[in-house]
């Protein structure tokens, strides 16, 4: 739940922006806000999560800093995000000795002696002579394997599920919100293409508070490059598990031609993304908004490079050691996802349907 | 965006053109001289972040359209918009000057967006324009600052907080100008010169010579810029002058906005849905007159009539939610004398007044009260009438706000002829000045505001003005 004070700042800022109403044509945060002239929590929560931060209504507003009026969305919105990630996971926090960087380090290293002993106790021997066949199961028994990552994935996925729901419910949401097909249609293509990013037919004014897309763009390469990394590790499960097809797999098949192209993209996506943080303006930001998405993006930066280089140095006698460390990696990124800005897009794309259903009731009304 | 020029050269220059002013009319006037292929300088006022003048706190532009689009819903003819400006306050000052705006204003939509503009599609809003009126996508800054980046697409040097202390004149030629740019003193040379730097309003000496002490009791809604230096040397140097002395436009805002800068968000649209009481407790003017569209610019006036310049401004719940909420909140009681008493306003004789205007209101203005048009819904025996929309302010919880006059722009300003040139008292005029945008607006404007019509009088204005502009310089 938000605090008193950032629920008071929003209010005071949302009114004033509810007495001007010139963004209307930016995103569907306006046009929402107009319904709702008497604030509450879970609306400047559900307000907060449909802004996808493009900061157009920042640099069209005569009233943002340092105009006395002080109107800053941007800032506003993305600390009651902040709040939203910390307080509908369960558990709320992973164990103390775990926490902060430290933790993450922790669980690193945890799991990378986990992976190294299980390796010891069941990896043949080929991975140390070098005869290995660039299969991983060499390493690690593939069912062993499956267990140790699917245990942390499943984890996070039940995580996910409750947040969800607990958040759908919260911002007004039914049953029938989420089995309504048509605005779902309606929400995949907006989330998909980030079209509430877009400023309109403006383009998003980060990081430089000119018209850009280029935020846009290397985050569908994170996105889309991290999806199909994830078909590769689900296409090359199916294949050992139900087709009978063990790696090594071919240069042109489903998991590595999807695995090589995810890794590069989102690889590309992240670096791009920490570049133009470098250079936008923290004032339309918080700092710990700054180090969550610093948090999220160097994770997953190196939850791509550690894939890639085990499709590069499969071939090698380093193909041991570097598959143990992609192998932890995975086990963490999974296990601490749902403690990172990971699940950010859980909230959004909520939040475009609930508002999807709510403008379509307007539009008939 | 970097800036162009953040410091003014050691060495004088010389341009074809030099425009006095960075809001809209600045800016048309710029491009406009410079898609003649003029050297272009501009010369703003203020800093990069609050750049942009009064236009920052535009939302439109009423234009002639035969049509609907994509960003009207439907035709405004010529004649239709010429018989609303007809219609506003006293009427056009210049009947000839005023046609030309409104002739040229039809091909402006189109100007604008290829220098920079975009539009937003037309919304629900509370002062039902979408027909009349053009919106920018994001309001007047956000195309402000499409226009400043164009500016620097075209590679037109922008000098912030460049304020211009003085034209030196020889005759009626303008031969330079003398500007202090972020602190140092700088004389700038131009064949050519547009002068496109507002009213006065922000000026409260020179408002006071006109309003006597009511100034301190209004509030200027644009920037404290506006203070008319440009246009007093213009007035010292023989231009004649065009408009009246207190002509303005002029709004009810929130008496608790800042003095200066509040723009939109302070304006109070509640005004056609109660009534309004003066500081002695009487309602002093037809509440319910026309759409509030064609009457919200005359309230700002209405209150600067009135004893402290101060209104009471009273509804009850069956109205709350109308209208913009204003952002400061409301007052509210469950009681009329409550609602009074929290604005500070004696509950006598405030109460009597609204009894009286309740018996008079007609017992079955609820089925005919309709928020969307003239309802004819009128008083019967009540001083003034109030003649739309008079329910009975009978609906616990009440609300209220407290209203002052918030001046937008002054109207008095330099006479021009047709091709934008200044008007000197003789009648000839000045040989390479031309005007643009509320410093010259009082040829177009009397009395009386047509929202929108300020963002035509400068486009229309700057498109002119920075033409003729860079035909005399490249002549």
């Amino acid at each position: 739940m938000l605090s008193d004070d950032l629920f008071a700042e929003a209010e005071r800022q949302l009114n004033i922006c509810n007495s001007c109403r010139y963004c209307a044509g930016y995103c569907p945060v306006w046009p929402a806000l107009e319904l709702r002239t008497q604030l509450t929590v879970t609306d400047v929560t559900h307000l907060s999560n449909l802004c996808h931060d493009c900061q157009d209504c920042f640099t069209a507003c005569m009233y943002s800093p340092p105009h006395e009026f002080a109107v800053n969305p941007p800032q506003v919105f993305a600390s009651v995000r902040e709040e939203t990630y910390g307080s509908y996971v369960w558990p709320a926090e992973p164990p103390a000795a775990l926490r902060g960087r430290r933790g993450v380090l922790a669980a690193f290293l945890g799991s990378a002696v986990l992976v190294a002993v299980l390796a010891l106790l069941m990896g043949e021997s080929s991975v140390v002579d070098g005869s290995h066949t660039r299969s991983p199961y060499e390493l690690i028994p593939h069912f062993t394997l499956a267990v140790i990552v699917l245990i942390p994935t499943i984890f996070t996925l039940l995580v996910m599920a409750r947040a969800a729901w607990r958040y759908w419910r919260d911002i007004g949401g039914t049953l029938a919100g989420l089995t309504d097909l048509a605005a779902w249609t309606r929400t995949f293509g907006q989330a998909a293409t980030l079209r509430h990013q877009t400023g309109g037919q403006e383009g998003c004014s980060y990081p430089d508070g000119e018209p850009a897309g280029a935020r846009r763009r290397f985050h569908h390469m994170v996105a889309y490059g991290f999806l199909l990394t994830f078909v590769s590790t689900v296409s090359a499960f199916i294949l050992e598990t139900f087709l009978d097809s063990a790696p090594p797999y071919d240069v042109v098949s489903v998991p590595v031609l999807s695995g090589t192209i995810g890794g590069v993209l989102a690889s590309v996506g992240c670096v791009g993304l920490l570049v133009l943080k470098r250079r936008a303006d923290v004032l339309q930001s918080t700092e710990s908004m700054r180090r969550a998405d610093h948090a999220l993006l160097w994770a997953l930066l190196a939850l791509m490079l550690s894939g890639l280089a085990v499709l590069v140095l499969r071939a090698t006698p380093v193909f041991g050691p570097v598959l143990g460390l992609h192998l932890a990696t995975v086990i963490v990124a999974f296990a601490i996802a749902p403690y990172t800005k990971f699940f950010h897009w859980v909230y959004r794309v909520l939040s475009i349907q609930y508002d999807n259903r709510e403008s379509r009731r307007r539009a008939s009304a | 965006m970097a800036e162009v020029h953040r410091r003014a050269p050691d060495r004088p220059e010389r341009w074809d053109v030099v425009v006095i002013g960075g809001g809209n009319a600045a800016l048309v006037s710029a491009m406009s001289a410079h898609d003649q292929g003029a050297r272009v300088l501009v010369l703003e006022r203020a800093d990069r972040t609050f750049r942009g003048g009064n236009s920052r706190h535009t939302r439109n532009i009423r234009c002639v359209h035969r049509s609907a689009d994509d960003y009207n819903t439907g035709a405004y003819p010529y004649d239709e918009l010429w018989k609303d400006l007809c219609g506003v306050g006293t009427g056009p000052s210049d009947e000839d000057l005023a046609e030309l705006t409104v002739t040229e204003s039809e091909s402006v939509p189109d100007w604008m967006s290829a220098h920079g503009a975009l539009w937003q599609k037309p919304l629900a809003g509370t002062l039902h324009l979408g027909r009349t009126n053009r919106f920018f996508l994001g309001g007047g800054k956000a195309l402000i600052n499409g226009y400043y980046r164009e500016l620097e697409r075209r590679g037109i040097p922008v000098w912030y907080e460049a304020k211009v202390e003085s034209l030196e004149f020889d005759g009626p030629r303008c031969n330079s100008l003398v500007v202090d740019v972020g602190g140092k003193r700088v004389t700038v040379t131009a064949t050519a010169v547009v002068c496109a730097s507002g009213g006065f309003e922000a000026n409260l000496d020179w408002l006071r010579e006109y309003w006597g002490d009511a100034v301190s009791n209004y509030h200027i809604r644009g920037p404290r810029f506006n203070d008319g230096l440009v246009l007093r040397q213009l007035l010292d140097n023989g231009a004649a002058v065009a408009g009246e002395q207190r002509g303005f436009h002029s709004v009810a805002v929130d008496a608790r906005s800042p003095k200066f800068d509040g723009g939109i968000a302070t304006r109070i649209d509640s005004i056609p849905f109660g009534v309004v009481l003066n500081k002695k407790g009487e309602r002093f003017y037809d509440e319910g007159e026309d759409i509030w569209p064609k009457r919200y610019a005359i309230w700002g006036r209405n209150l600067a009539g009135q004893p402290d310049q101060i209104g009471y401004c009273v509804w009850d719940s069956k109205v709350q939610g109308l209208f913009l909420p204003p952002m400061y909140g409301v007052y509210k009681a469950d009681s009329i004398a409550g609602v009074l008493d929290a604005m500070g306003l004696p509950t006598e004789p405030g109460r009597t007044t609204i009894e009286r205007f309740n018996a008079g209101a007609p017992a079955d203005a609820a089925g005919r009260f309709d928020p969307g048009g003239l309802d004819g819904v009128a008083t019967a025996g009540v001083v003034p009438a109030k003649t739309n929309w008079a329910q009975r302010i009978d609906t616990p919880p009440y609300y209220g706000i407290t209203v002052r006059p918030g001046i937008t722009f002054t109207y008095m300003g330099v006479k021009v002829n047709a091709g934008g040139r200044v008007v000197l008292e003789d009648g000839s005029t000045m040989e390479n000045v031309f005007a643009a945008g509320e410093i010259m607006s009082g040829n177009v404007l009397s009395s009386g505001y047509l929202a929108g019509f300020g963002m035509t009088i400068g486009t229309v204005w700057g498109r002119i003005s920075g033409r003729e502009a860079a035909r005399h310089a490249l002549r």
